[in-house]
């Protein structure tokens, strides 16, 4: 029962991961929470579904569309939304991510409408395996491993490429880095379409557990925050372990609390966590200057 | 009993010691000043004074009782008022509501009574005419009545300055924090900034404590003075004595 | 020792001179007859729009002022709605004893829900509400108690010898519970403690510096917003009959958001007006089509590129694009945009009387 629930857990933490790891990225390079993440993967996981319903393509081609999409969506809507705020106070900020993610919603539900649609996948979330007394699905173990595979991708690339570094440095201080011949203004772009794509695959792993309709990532956007909260939002490592912890946490209250309830762990969480270590478990304070 | 006195201060920042066992008294109706060369850790006393660090070591005294470690509005509440040495007004409301928020701790209205302000009788119109009306001498003594209604935040940086000394002044200090008056002004407007510090503790029943970069200003007014160097006292004594310290020289002549 | 011969008074007084009373009475004709001309059916968003007016009010306490955010309001209207409606049929309250009751357990709701957000600026506190609002709708559709995803059907409502049963009646209601209750935010704006809100926004720790305890002030703000918002949720259980946790929704608080924002953060006439927009736009966001000209391209455009039977959406869209070129061009709303205006009459009018003066000198 525990080994199971705990399987579960793994498998909703892994989605949960990949949506902190999207939102910490750019809220560390830019100090913005995307309240717009969770939408621009829905719209990514609408256009694969079009291109696997209307064009009839094949799955690579249908999530290499998505992805591709993903990208020029965070890097649009950084450079053209974002950057050309004439008062970009965090207030602001934050009001423009949800006006953002308000008019992504609506124009999923104008073009999609609000139907729950199947969204086919190359495995299923019905067939199941079962590893060492543990039945999971099929959909589940490619949805942990996908996740490990990307989150693995994503650290190396930050530690051991150029560019990775180049947008690690620009974290860290921008000014230094841009003194130091790293274009900031590059970086901070491509920051939004890596962390886009993040969430997108996020998205593209939802969608055939539960069914494809624009509201398909508020949940997981409230999870990848309070999993971000919980590691810390500034601590990649932090946030993604937080999302594994959370997925973990909540499917151990599902199976011996209560399941109707199940969603309000997360509340809870961010709300405990908030009050006894608001820079979350892993996560370092900073305080103001006068 | 002493007005007020610093006992051992320290503050230190990770690794970094900014005050080094701090230690020294004010008597009430003195101009005391702070001198040091930038970072020498005049800033971070007056934020621990205000309470808005919480000193690593050291005790704080004011008027008897032990205020190191209060919350900064508690140490507001008891007399203790200041300028910093970036000018933190409230940039969308006017010069009057900053003054207005100087005398919040002199007021009383709250919710209820301000909610249900009806015609000039009410409690809350009253109060609100009554500190009005209190505040109106400090914009004339500034010569701020032409900027009354403005927005501070688009007054040019002098202004501002004149405004966040008013605003202090409108809380009717018991002890008055200066951070730093006279930063980015020439030879004549610091001259008026001297002027303008005697005549207040002349005509308010003030103690003055005082940050001030420009020395010779710092020393000319002040009747007892403190050298801070790398967050350590070099010296504390009477302004001539400061004047011809040796250790003060070198800091000074050191710094460049 | 300097006399002053200002009129204190007028800093702070509402109606000043002949001319505001004259407005203020235009204002409230026009307020009691409109159900009057209108045809019946448009009493019911005239009604809308008011119950949307007093949650803007809130909304402005909290982030036009006190300069915090709010993602869960949805969250306080549920409660003052559902509130309202379980003290009157499980406790039989009348309707006038429910409501101000249910915006005081919105208000401890409000209260509560301040209290984490004391130690939390910007994103956790924004995180945080959102959180609770979501929270909040799921106890709600998850509970017996609540009707569940079924909703609550709510009692016919009286007010002592009137019935409440009519779009009218319910009107003159909702409208007068708005005017009396912006009337009380727009004084707490002027005295102290909406000063110390503001102050807060501004430079918070210089507010602490100057006796303002911010925890305080934070937390209530958070129980204002709460209780105007929770107001808001009783009298919307009471026109239209019937709560279920679909409308409170995540999108719903982000329109409460959107008001403000789009109004101008801090304006109470801005956020009056942003309330009466964008709560017209979240009701009639299905009758796009009958809009004349636009109605009929818009279903082209629907058709070839988008889809029909998501048209409704269309309103998000607006909704969300509103939002965003608000904080782009004028980040102070309709309110900033007013202000332009009026600053730009004031210019060409003395551009006027400067080009009629003979002689050189003129630039």
């Amino acid at each position: 029962m525990l080994l199971q629930v705990l399987a579960s857990g793994l498998s909703a933490g892994s989605i949960y991961a990949l949506m902190a790891l999207a939102l910490v990225i750019t809220y560390k390079t830019t100090e913005v929470p995307n309240f717009a993440q969770g939408d621009m993967a829905m719209v990514s996981a609408f256009i694969a579904y079009m291109f696997l319903t209307d064009f009839q393509t094949g799955f690579i081609v249908a999530f290499g569309a998505a992805l591709v999409f993903a990208f020029l969506l965070g890097v649009g809507f950084e450079g053209l939304v974002l950057r050309r705020m004439r008062n970009p106070t965090h207030l602001n900020l934050i009001i423009m991510t949800l006006g953002f993610t308000l008019a992504l919603f609506g124009l999923a539900g104008w073009k999609w409408g609000a139907d729950q649609r199947r969204f086919p996948f190359p495995v299923s979330a019905s067939e199941v395996v079962r590893l060492g007394g543990v039945s999971v699905s099929t959909l589940s173990v490619a949805t942990i491993l996908i996740a490990a595979v990307l989150m693995v991708v994503v650290f190396a690339f930050f530690r051991f490429t150029k560019l990775g570094i180049a947008m690690q440095a620009t974290q860290q201080d921008p000014i230094a880095a841009r003194i130091n011949g790293v274009p900031t203004r590059a970086v901070v772009g491509l920051t939004f379409g890596i962390s886009s794509v993040i969430g997108s695959v996020a998205a593209l792993l939802t969608a055939p557990l539960i069914t494809l309709d624009p509201t398909l990532m508020w949940d997981a956007l409230l999870k990848g925050f309070a999993a971000a909260v919980l590691g810390g939002l500034n601590t990649p490592v932090g946030a993604v372990l937080g999302g594994y912890l959370l997925g973990v946490i909540e499917n151990l209250f599902g199976a011996y609390v209560s399941v109707e309830f199940k969603s309000v762990v997360a509340f809870l969480i961010i709300v405990i966590v908030l009050w006894f270590r608001p820079s979350g478990l892993f996560g370092r304070h900073h305080e103001r200057k006068v | 009993m002493t007005f007020f006195a610093v006992d051992g201060l320290t503050m230190r920042f990770g690794g970094l010691t900014a005050l080094d066992n701090v230690s020294f008294e004010v008597d009430r109706g003195m101009i005391f000043s702070i001198i040091g060369p930038n970072g020498s850790g005049k800033s971070t006393a007056f934020n621990c004074i205000s309470g808005i660090y919480q000193p690593t070591a050291g005790e704080i005294h004011f008027e008897g009782e032990c205020i190191s470690g209060l919350a900064p509005h508690l140490i507001g509440r008891r007399g203790i008022a200041r300028t910093f040495q970036n000018i933190e007004l409230f940039g969308t409301e006017s010069t009057i509501d900053n003054l207005m928020l100087g005398r919040h701790q002199h007021m009383k209205s709250g919710l209820w009574s301000g909610v249900a302000m009806l015609g000039s009788a009410s409690s809350a119109a009253r109060e609100e005419i009554e500190n009005r009306e209190r505040v109106e001498w400090i914009l004339e003594l500034l010569d701020l009545v032409r900027v009354r209604d403005r927005p501070v935040g688009e007054l040019p940086y002098g202004t501002q300055k004149r405004v966040e000394l008013a605003r202090a002044l409108a809380m009717e200090p018991k002890l008055l924090l200066v951070d730093e008056p006279s930063a980015g002004m020439n030879a004549d407007e610091r001259a008026e900034v001297g002027v303008r510090m005697r005549e207040l503790r002349g005509e308010l029943d003030m103690t003055i404590l005082l940050i001030e970069h420009h020395v010779q200003l710092a020393i000319g007014l002040a009747d007892r003075v403190l050298a801070l160097n790398f967050g350590k006292p070099i010296a504390c004594g009477a302004p001539e004595e400061i004047r011809q310290h040796p250790e003060v020289i070198k800091a000074y002549l050191g710094d460049g | 020792m300097i006399q002053s011969s200002r009129d204190h008074y007028a800093d702070i007084r509402l109606f000043s001179g002949r001319g505001s009373w004259l407005k203020l009475a235009l204002l409230l004709v026009v307020l009691v007859s409109l159900p009057l001309v209108l045809p019946g059916y448009r009493v019911f968003t005239l009604n809308y729009m008011a119950v949307f007016v007093i949650v803007g009010l809130g909304m402005n306490v909290l982030v036009g002022d006190t300069g915090q955010i709010s993602l869960g309001h949805a969250g306080f209207l549920a409660i003052g709605a559902y509130t309202t409606v379980l003290l009157m049929t499980r406790l039989g309250m009348p309707f006038p004893f429910a409501l101000p009751i249910a915006g005081c357990v919105s208000a401890l709701f409000g209260f509560l829900l301040g209290l984490p957000a004391l130690r939390l600026a910007g994103p956790y506190l924004a995180i945080a509400t959102l959180g609770f609002g979501l929270a909040i709708t799921q106890i709600i559709a998850h509970s017996a108690l609540f009707g569940g995803h079924m909703g609550l059907v709510v009692p016919d409502a009286t007010l002592g010898p009137f019935s409440l049963s009519g779009d009218v009646s319910k009107y003159y209601l909702i409208v007068g519970v708005a005017v009396v209750l912006a009337l009380g935010v727009r004084n707490l704006s002027v005295t102290r403690v909406g000063r110390a809100f503001r102050a807060i926004r501004d430079n918070e720790i210089a507010a602490a510096t100057m006796g303002v305890d911010v925890a305080y002030y934070k937390t209530l703000s958070f129980a204002v917003s709460a209780a105007l918002t929770g107001v808001a949720g009783g009298l919307l259980a009471l026109m239209t009959g019937f709560i279920s946790p679909g409308v409170f929704t995540f999108t719903l608080s982000l329109m409460f958001l959107a008001m403000v924002v789009f109004g101008g953060l801090g304006s109470i006439p801005g956020a009056i007006l942003g309330s009466i927009v964008m709560g017209y736009l979240n009701l009639e966001m299905d009758a796009f089509q009958e809009l004349p000209v636009l109605g009929r391209a818009l279903e082209d455009f629907s058709e070839r590129f988008m889809s029909t039977v998501g048209l409704p959406n269309f309103g998000w869209v607006v909704t969300g694009m509103l939002i965003v070129f608000t904080i782009l061009l004028e980040p102070q709303g309709l309110y900033g945009l007013w202000i332009r205006a009026l600053k730009a009459i004031k210019r060409s009018k003395s551009a006027d009387a400067n080009s009629s003066l003979p002689g050189p000198g003129a630039n």
